[in-house]
């Protein structure tokens, strides 16, 4: 198309539709770019083509049938999106988690974190052409997943948390496997931070490009580790703690350009401080309760049920007409991997849920990809892209 | 091909084990990675189950290129027209894996928006379970492709074996596409009524209104 | 949080549905002015909106009022903690809110999915189409009375060219001539491959 800019010079733009379907393996994204040779003068983009349809499903369940859907929803780290959503029904009954439970959702928690970190990193920088980071981290996802499949059957998409507890508590052995797994996490930080640190061609693709800035970031509604690489120390486990998250060690990693660079950066720093969190989680890691003992919000135990009367009602009457989560509205978010996952719940008072609106981090931040691209050439497109951690799932939900 | 060499003969069997072979050890897939299945094929992939020992060496992001087309996620009636191009644009010989309950029948997203299963859209080969499928159960899949490839003869042009599901394509195509118009015949219907009874409404009230 | 301004300023009302946050639920005509007043007081300083939310209150049980409501979610990067939502009431006869995507760059996204999945209008809005369901889907999904097994078909994706053309519009470029929209032709198909 032919188009006349406001100096009057007419330029030749060629609309490029870089489509659902494309080798940066983050799955159903589309933007058209209108390029003048190689740069990108204006770009839209679209998204729905992984619209699942969450927020209909979950209303012909029960509440705790929604937990498989949350899964699903950032699946690279789908126990954050357990906890987020169990934290919010927690917070609408009002009740006190014990320790035990506290700690351990922490530990998956930052687990969870480290797994979807590690998958952004590896498939930007295959984006980017280097291929062997890609399988230095995934080494440690490996043990990782091992942890998960013996902790809660399932590798990727596990419905760990529950309302009102976990669904079961940790396996002996448990301790040792995440130790394990952080010394094998450390050691492809190692890794990564020597293939890339120096690397030229890493350098000169991401240094610079995408830049945003702070204020344009927050109007956007930017959360997570994008705004804090542009310099913004916004954290949700620092500034609304909740599980004791301001009692352990650590800091909360902060960016300076607001480039690609540093988003990748603030990624990877964040990997260290999940690392020190859980070693100091597991060493609070004391024998009791996983579950609060009420049996209108957690089931009654297996064993009970089998043996007492009030047991088997309990039991009965939790799964078949679902939790009585208290009537009214409520918006709680949780600090997730890519940034505040929020859920705006809607109760009426009854087993099933009313309405469950889930606000999900990356859709603010592919909002702005135009913002970020605009003036840029094609192949930085993709570095930028990348950078963001855009799961399709959790965008369209 | 003429009549004769159509005919099974040890020239021809001997050259379909040979092309047979080939085309087992050298599968390159297509990862049209949607959604979770994707990132259990990324697992795949690398490390510890590692997908080049089978000849799956590097995955090729296009549809010239490959062989095999990995559906490997949810896919939305919106992602359908595209999913049904990339197919179109894949070249002989091909073959498709449904990744992952999602692909195979549309999962628990029992809803307006998912397909019931790509087999709605494109000729199916392989279906893999799970929810996402384990790397095993994808080796497994894998694994099952070859057997069938093995037992493929390349005279027969691949279209007229899959004959069959591709009528079956088109009669749900027609089906739904008619099942659209209907609906969106009677929604504008319904507009008609709606602004007939306004009319009717605002006719009396003028007459009102002048008595 | 002080809610002295808001519920004697413009109108607004604490909903009693919000027992573990604050909200407010707020006149539509005054929306705009609430949400520039909470953006720039310097007592609350919303710096960013979280959530844009539609609620359809068609089976609710004991519901008196209208039919939609929607949600708007706060929050402050000043005051970290200090969260605020707003709520305004929309009947099923009159589906117009006026938009604030001119205060905050993300309510763009966020009204477009609400217009999608059930039919409010925002009024001022710069581009409101579907953000979540195809180009050829009729009806909106989330609103109670829609079946959620009911499945549309759709016969092509949409080309985004308007789009892209008025995106360079807002960038300043004048359009002279248009592309042409690209057909598939024949050669695009390889010899031997199967075309519908």
């Amino acid at each position: 198309m032919i188009v006349r800019d406001s100096n009057g010079e007419t330029l030749d733009l060629m609309p490029l539709n870089v489509g659902p379907s494309h080798p940066a393996t983050h799955g159903c994204l589309r933007f058209m770019a209108a390029m003048d040779g190689e740069t990108i003068v204006a770009s839209v983009e679209e998204i729905g083509y992984l619209h699942r349809g969450f927020e209909k499903m979950v209303e012909r369940g029960t509440w705790q049938q929604v937990v498989p859907y949350t899964d699903r929803l950032n699946y690279c780290s789908a126990i954050m999106n357990n906890i987020a959503f169990c934290r919010a029904v927690e917070s609408m009954f009002g009740v006190e988690l014990p320790e035990r439970c506290k700690v351990l959702r922490v530990i998956v928690n930052e687990l969870s974190r480290i797994n979807d970190h590690f998958v952004c990193v590896a498939a930007a920088f295959q984006d980017l052409g280097g291929t062997t980071p890609f399988m230095y981290a995934f080494n440690p996802r490996e043990e990782i997943m091992c942890i998960w499949e013996k902790l809660t059957g399932a590798r990727l998409t596990n419905s760990y948390a529950r309302i009102g507890g976990l669904s079961r508590d940790a396996y002996d052995g448990f301790e040792q496997d995440v130790l394990a797994a952080l010394d094998s996490t450390e050691k492809a930080l190692k890794d990564l931070h020597a293939c890339l640190d120096r690397n030229r061609i890493f350098l000169d693709r991401t240094v610079g490009i995408g830049k945003i800035s702070a204020e344009k970031a927050i109007s956007y509604g930017w959360t997570g580790p994008c705004l804090r690489a542009c310099g913004v120390a916004a954290d949700l486990r620092k500034d609304e703690p909740y599980y004791d998250y301001e009692t352990y060690d650590w800091e909360v990693v902060v960016g300076t350009q607001g480039d690609c660079n540093d988003r990748l950066q603030v990624r990877l720093a964040e990997i260290e401080e999940s690392v020190k969190i859980v070693r100091q989680a597991l060493k609070r890691l004391a024998p009791g309760p996983v579950d609060i003992v009420d049996p209108r919000i957690r089931v009654p135990a297996h064993k009970l049920a089998y043996q007492d009367m009030e047991g088997l009602i309990g039991r009965f009457k939790s799964v078949y007409e679902g939790v009585r989560v208290p009537e009214g509205e409520f918006y709680s978010g949780s600090e997730c991997a890519n940034g505040e996952l929020g859920f705006t719940i809607v109760s009426d008072g009854s087993g099933h849920p009313y309405r469950i609106k889930v606000r999900p981090p990356c859709l603010t931040q592919f909002a702005a990809f135009h913002e970020l691209v605009e003036g840029g050439q094609l192949a930085d497109s993709m570095a930028v892209l990348s950078g963001l951690n855009i799961i399709a799932g959790e965008l369209d939900r | 091909m003429t009549d004769e060499a159509q005919k099974p003969s040890i020239i021809t069997s001997s050259l379909d084990f040979l092309v047979n072979w080939g085309r087992t050890n050298s599968l390159w897939p297509f990862p049209y990675g949607t959604a979770c299945c994707a990132i259990e094929f990324m697992s795949t992939e690398v490390g510890r189950y590692d997908l080049s020992r089978i000849g799956s060496e590097y995955v090729r992001f296009t549809p010239r290129q490959s062989d095999v087309l990995l559906v490997a996620g949810t896919i939305t009636y919106k992602q359908a027209p595209i999913l049904k191009r990339i197919y179109e644009q894949m070249a002989e010989p091909r073959w498709v894996i449904a990744m992952g309950a999602c692909a195979c029948s549309g999962g628990f997203y029992d809803c307006y928006c998912t397909v019931p299963g790509i087999d709605h859209i494109i000729p199916v080969d392989v279906y893999i379970g799970g929810c996402p499928s384990r790397p095993e159960a994808f080796f497994d899949a894998m694994f099952d492709l070859q057997k069938k490839i093995k037992d493929e003869s390349y005279m027969k042009q691949r279209a007229s074996r899959v004959k069959d599901q591709l009528e079956m394509i088109k009669a749900k195509t027609a089906e739904a596409t008619a099942a659209a118009k209907d609906f969106a015949q009677a929604k504008v219907e319904m507009a008609k009524e709606f602004v007939s009874e306004k009319e009717q409404e605002l006719v009396k009230k003028a007459q009102f209104w002048k008595e | 949080m002080d809610f002295k301004e808001l519920t004697e300023k413009f109108g607004g009302k604490l909903d009693a549905q919000a027992k573990w946050d604050d909200c407010v639920v707020v006149p539509r005509e005054y929306l705009h002015n609430v949400v520039a007043f909470l953006k720039d007081d310097p007592s609350c300083k919303m710096d960013m909106l979280v959530d844009i939310a539609g609620i359809d209150y068609l089976t609710y049980p004991n519901h008196e009022g209208e039919r939609f409501a929607i949600s708007y979610a706060f929050k402050s990067l000043k005051h970290p903690g200090l969260r605020v939502r707003l709520k305004v009431q929309v009947g099923e006869s009159d589906l117009k809110v006026p938009t604030i995507s001119d205060l905050y760059a993300n309510a763009n996204w966020y009204e477009r999915e609400v217009f999608d999945q059930f039919g409010i209008e925002f009024t001022g809005h710069p581009d409101l189409r579907r953000l979540l369901n195809h180009v050829e889907f009729v009806g909106h999904p989330l609103r109670k009375d829609y079946p959620a097994q009911k499945r549309q078909w759709l016969s092509t994706n949409d080309y985004l060219l308007p789009e892209l053309e008025k995106r360079l519009e807002t960038l300043g470029y004048w359009i002279v001539q248009r592309s042409k929209e690209v057909e598939t032709k024949d050669n695009e198909f390889l010899e031997g491959s199967v075309k519908e």
